[in-house]
């Protein structure tokens, strides 16, 4: 169906997320840090790319990397972006969805963590039909 | 071969003295800003002395009206002092707005306006009578001025840079090099001040050594006061950057405590989910029974991170924007519709526009601990009524109100108190932490907003929160007051 990339540097959650979203008929590739990640896109684009926030080297290394793929790298700018964390919550310590913005946060959609892995799925179908209808049409 | 890196780590910071951390010895120059905003001044005080040149200059043309006064008329001086003032005023104020900010920095302005000042200030000193009046006295204005802008060193150099031009033009007048000049009309004046040289040396020397005593006292007072204002600075800035540091040590916490949870709760999705293959009824209970203590585990850690949080709060209170408590309302409904319907819970919402100041982040959390709690503790299919309505005085009142197991009259005093959970509400979910309530007393206790529960066992619980339409000064209320959590009743 489509080619996800996964950037989460914790590998339990990724391997379940993803062994969900393979079973939903996505292809996905599994990238633990941004550096690995930016390179995996480079080669291929993909069609969306799930971000966790906080890693190791950076609690903001998820926001750094969109505003690198939506900002610096020409190619990538269009590839939807849904976001992951575990710091907002049903009360904020963070941000909420207002705070989308394409400067500050520029993903289109997040999720807080603990994620149903149903919704996960149905919010990745929901952003890739969401780009298949902005895209232009192939002639 | 590749050089071995290597690194030492830094010594830590001293916290527990600011002053001992502050440079020693002479007093380091002012900020940027801060010199040209005095340049500005500079310049503003100066159109002032400007007009006054000017006005005399012209008292001047009038004939016979100053030497009516016993003053003989200036002639062309008053002007020319004025003009050389007009001219040094643009430039400096062309520099300190920006127009030629790149060609010097703010000190040298300041350097440029003070010796200009000086020279044209000499130039006035001798037309007015540097002896027999008391004009040269106005070098204590640039003296007094110096000792704040700059420090001492620079200070003693425009207090000595005073005195060199003072005691030049009275040599030079002395000597016969300049001509006798002077504001008074009675040109007998000076003749008749032809004192002893002892007498007239300590009567020229009076004056520098007043400047002198004067740069001594302004200098070490201004350097007092600069060295608390950067020890204020200094302390300051430790605070913001410990804030800082404990915002990202809070933010750092939650995802290291609750990133674990959810790698449980994606793997236990896999099994339960079937991602996995079938799985026998009682594995399904089991990782029910783990899904539910992740949960509650997260939930929980959650609330203690937000309870030390608002508890250890020691920065200025967060900003406070008028924001429409209903949309906050309306959004936590939105957060806590999925587990009220899972509960059969429904809610009654009347909420009007009420614009009030709050801290959106506390009123989240406050009605969404509210919301959350009125739908645990109703039974299956029971209404939960929430209400916002605006108050006359332009303050808001928000109701959330339950059809419940209520609470006993004796133990309404003590809900707000952290993990105190009684045992009718542990027997009716023992998923709750304990913890909901103490944030709501936490947040109104910061927020200076009065709660009042109403509450009778069986029947239902009511929660009302008032919030001012003003901002309260948290400093100036009794503390134990403003959260205004009121008694049982009913």
């Amino acid at each position: 169906m489509a080619y996800l990339l996964l950037v989460d540097d914790d590998e339990d959650f990724a391997a379940a997320a993803a062994k969900v979203l393979r079973g939903a008929g996505h292809e996905v590739h599994v990238a633990l840090d941004t550096d690995s990640a930016v390179e995996s896109m480079q080669q291929r684009r993909p069609d969306l790319a799930i971000l966790d926030v906080m890693f190791p080297e950076s609690s903001s290394a998820g926001f750094d990397l969109a505003r690198q793929i939506r900002q610096d790298i020409k190619a990538l700018r269009d590839v939807p972006l849904l976001m992951l964390t575990a710091v907002n919550s049903r009360f904020p310590l963070g941000f909420s969805s207002k705070d989308i913005d394409e400067h500050w946060l520029p993903v289109d959609d997040f999720l807080e963590k603990p994620v149903d892995l149903d919704l996960l799925c149905a919010r990745v179908g929901d952003l890739l039909a969401r780009a298949a209808s902005q895209r232009p049409p192939r002639k | 071969m590749c050089a071995m890196a290597s690194y030492t780590l830094p010594l830590a910071e001293r916290r527990t003295a600011p002053a001992a951390s502050l440079p020693a010895g002479p007093s380091p120059e002012l900020p940027e800003g801060i010199l040209l905003r005095n340049a500005l001044w500079f310049c503003r005080l100066r159109w002032l002395v400007l007009g006054l040149f000017a006005g005399f200059g012209l008292l001047g043309l009038a004939p016979g009206l100053l030497a009516r006064a016993g003053l003989r008329p200036p002639g062309a001086w008053p002007f020319i002092a004025a003009a050389v003032l007009l001219a040094a005023n643009v430039l400096a104020l062309a520099h300190a707005r920006g127009a030629a900010r790149h060609l010097a920095a703010a000190s040298t302005n300041l350097w440029a306006q003070i010796i200009n000042d000086l020279v044209v200030l000499t130039y006035v000193v001798h037309h007015v009578g540097s002896l027999e009046t008391a004009v040269g006295f106005a070098y204590l204005f640039h003296i007094v001025l110096s000792c704040i802008f700059f420090p001492r060193r620079w200070s003693f150099l425009v207090t000595m840079l005073a005195c060199g031009l003072y005691l030049g033009c009275v040599a030079l007048e002395e000597a016969g090099s300049l001509a006798q000049a002077g504001i008074y009309a009675n040109a007998a004046l000076r003749e008749q001040m032809d004192l002893l040289p002892g007498v007239r040396l300590a009567h020229v020397g009076w004056a520098p050594f007043t400047w002198i005593v004067v740069w001594y006292l302004a200098a070490h007072l201004s350097a007092e006061v600069q060295s608390r204002d950067r020890e204020l600075a200094e302390t300051n800035r430790r605070l913001l950057a410990a804030q800082e540091e404990r915002r990202q040590h809070m933010l750092r916490t939650t995802h290291e405590l609750k990133a674990p949870f959810s790698a449980i709760h994606a793997n236990v999705q896999l099994l339960t989910k079937g991602h996995c293959g079938e799985l026998p009824a009682e594995a399904h209970a089991v990782l029910g029974r783990i899904s539910t203590r992740c949960r509650r585990l997260a939930n929980e850690i959650q609330e203690m991170l937000q309870l030390a949080n608002l508890a250890s709060a020691t920065e200025e209170p967060p900003p406070k924007p008028v924001l429409d408590l209903s949309q906050i309302m309306r959004w936590c409904l939105a957060q806590v519709a999925p587990r009220a319907e899972e509960r059969q819970v429904t809610f009654d919402a009347d909420l009007q526009p009420a614009p009030v100041p709050v801290v959106e982040d506390h009123a989240k959390m406050l009605f969404g601990n509210l919301v959350s709690n009125a739908v645990t503790y109703s039974h299956p299919g029971g209404h939960v009524a929430v209400a916002v309505t605006p108050e006359p005085d332009g303050g808001a009142c928000a109701t959330v109100a339950d059809q419940g197991i209520g609470i006993a009259p004796a133990k309404l005093p003590r809900i707000f108190e952290p993990y105190y959970r009684a045992d009718e509400a542990v027997r009716h979910n023992r998923e709750s932490t304990g913890l909901g309530l103490a944030i709501v007393r936490q947040v109104a206790d910061t927020d200076g907003l009065r709660v009042g529960v109403e509450s009778e066992p069986g029947v239902g619980t009511r929660f009302t929160v008032q919030f001012p339409g003003s901002d309260p000064n948290p400093v100036a209320e009794g503390k134990e007051d403003r959260h205004g959590l009121s008694p049982a009743r009913g």
